[in-house]
């Protein structure tokens, strides 16, 4: 069960983070960095599997959202992953009196 | 927006934490939303599997990892010291050399067009410079008082292919010859001389002590001295009588003749005048004669004319075809030119000619 004021406190947050503009920037540093990495072309190669699985024509995008994603957090890579954090904890630490 | 204040105790870190992960996790998770709904718009759209062909063509292009060798399998310097058959000249010509060679060989960059046009400029010189001398003089004078005019149309089409400002009247374009010979005349070096178009009085009178004689291929007048061995004093007076009109010549053989443009004059009578003053000495511009009526200067010489058989001055019989108003008079007198000088054999029928010609 969400408590309330943890659920209060994270909307705040994601709401500060949008109104900053931070959200955007930390979506496209995230972006850029999987892309750098190969990240994406590995999802990528992933994702024709199951379109050649499903087959071309029948393919939605429920199917590759569910086969996809989790294979896509995981492959994250750990730095990627901790630079991410840092700062998104530096934003917290910045911009809430915690 | 009112903000929950939270100490950053122990089990309130961990809820830090946990809310970082969880912002963390909504990130990635758009992103692979994004890359998912990329693929699908692919699939659907039908562009998903362009970039792939079948297996042969695959293994065709893939990348190489060698050394010495580039991605695609090929060698970095092969063609360095190939040699290249030009199309134009057939030549075999370094492969890095080719394209200059090219450039020139073809007239196309824009290097080669200056270098052609500085030739150019520079054979003309030469040309001229020969058509000066005094073998050319006499062979041009020959050719076009007997009509095989060869050379001179040559020479002719020659200049107007690079300078469509030449022509044949005297009357355009009067001040763009001298342009494009040099910027300065009077520091021509150049012994076929001046271009006489382009003077007006004043210049002209300065020129009158050079020789000055018209060229009748290059239309210009010889910068030598008055007693250049190229040309008569006749030709000399001659020039100056059409250039200044009967009023003001500076030879002391002047010859007040009715006009430049015609000589329809007592022609023996100018041509014996003039051909006596081949004798005399250098001209002084004191013995001006502009004053004297042509007969009268012809007739005070007449005695000298009789005095002076030896002369051999063949004004038009011997020499052929004289033109115009020349035919009458050259007939009376039988000097021939030939062993006078050696070079203005046709200088009376030349004169005439050279005004027709310009005429």
């Amino acid at each position: 069960m969400i408590m309330s004021k943890d659920y209060q406190l994270k909307a705040s947050i994601n709401q500060k983070l949008i109104e900053m503009g931070e959200r955007e920037r930390l979506k496209e540093l995230l972006r850029a960095k999987l892309v750098e990495s190969g990240w994406k072309d590995q999802l990528k190669a992933h994702c024709k599997d199951v379109v050649r699985e499903k087959g071309l024509e029948h393919v939605t995008v429920e199917d590759l959202v569910t086969e996809v994603t989790p294979k896509g957090r995981a492959l994250v890579p750990d730095n990627v992953k901790k630079e991410l954090l840092q700062r998104i904890r530096a934003f917290l630490a910045q911009h809430t009196a915690l | 927006m009112k903000m929950e204040d939270m100490p950053l105790s122990g089990p309130d870190n961990t809820k830090l934490e946990a809310l970082v992960n969880d912002i963390y996790s909504e990130l990635v998770e758009d992103a692979c939303l994004g890359l998912c709904f990329e693929v699908h718009r692919a699939v659907k759209q039908g562009y998903f599997f362009l970039d792939e062909t079948d297996q042969e063509s695959m293994k065709e292009f893939e990348i190489v990892d060698q050394p010495g060798v580039d991605i695609f399998g090929q060698v970095y310097n092969q063609w360095k010291n190939k040699e290249c058959e030009c199309p134009n000249c057939k030549r075999l010509i370094a492969a890095s050399r080719f394209a200059p060679h090219l450039e020139k060989c073809l007239g196309m960059g824009r290097n080669s067009s200056r270098i052609a046009n500085r030739r150019l400029a520079s054979n003309n010189n030469t040309s001229k410079s020969e058509s000066d001398q005094e073998d050319n003089d006499d062979l041009n004078d020959n050719d076009w008082s007997y009509g095989a005019e060869k050379r001179a149309k040559k020479r002719k089409s020659d200049k107007s292919q690079n300078s469509p400002r030449r022509s044949k009247t005297l009357k355009h374009k009067n001040g763009e010859l001298g342009s494009s010979m040099s910027a300065d005349p009077y520091k021509y070096n150049y012994n076929a001389g001046i271009n006489y178009e382009m003077l007006g009085p004043d210049e002209v009178r300065s020129f009158l002590t050079t020789c000055g004689v018209i060229s009748e291929h290059t239309k210009k007048m010889c910068t030598r001295s008055q007693r250049c061995p190229q040309h008569t004093d006749e030709q000399r007076m001659a020039v100056r009588v059409f250039l200044l009109g009967p009023s003001a010549p500076v030879l002391p053989e002047a010859d007040s003749v009715a006009g430049p443009e015609s000589f329809d004059i007592p022609d023996g009578q100018a041509l014996m005048s003039r051909l006596q003053w081949e004798d005399s000495p250098e001209i002084s511009p004191s013995d001006s004669a502009s004053s004297k009526a042509s007969t009268n200067h012809s007739d005070s010489r007449r005695p000298k004319k009789k005095k002076r058989p030896p002369l051999g001055l063949n004004s038009g019989g011997g020499i052929g075809s004289l033109s115009g108003g020349g035919g009458s008079g050259g007939s009376q007198t039988n000097i021939s030119l030939s062993t006078k000088k050696k070079k203005p054999k046709l200088t009376a029928p030349s004169i005439s000619s050279i005004y027709d010609d310009l005429n």
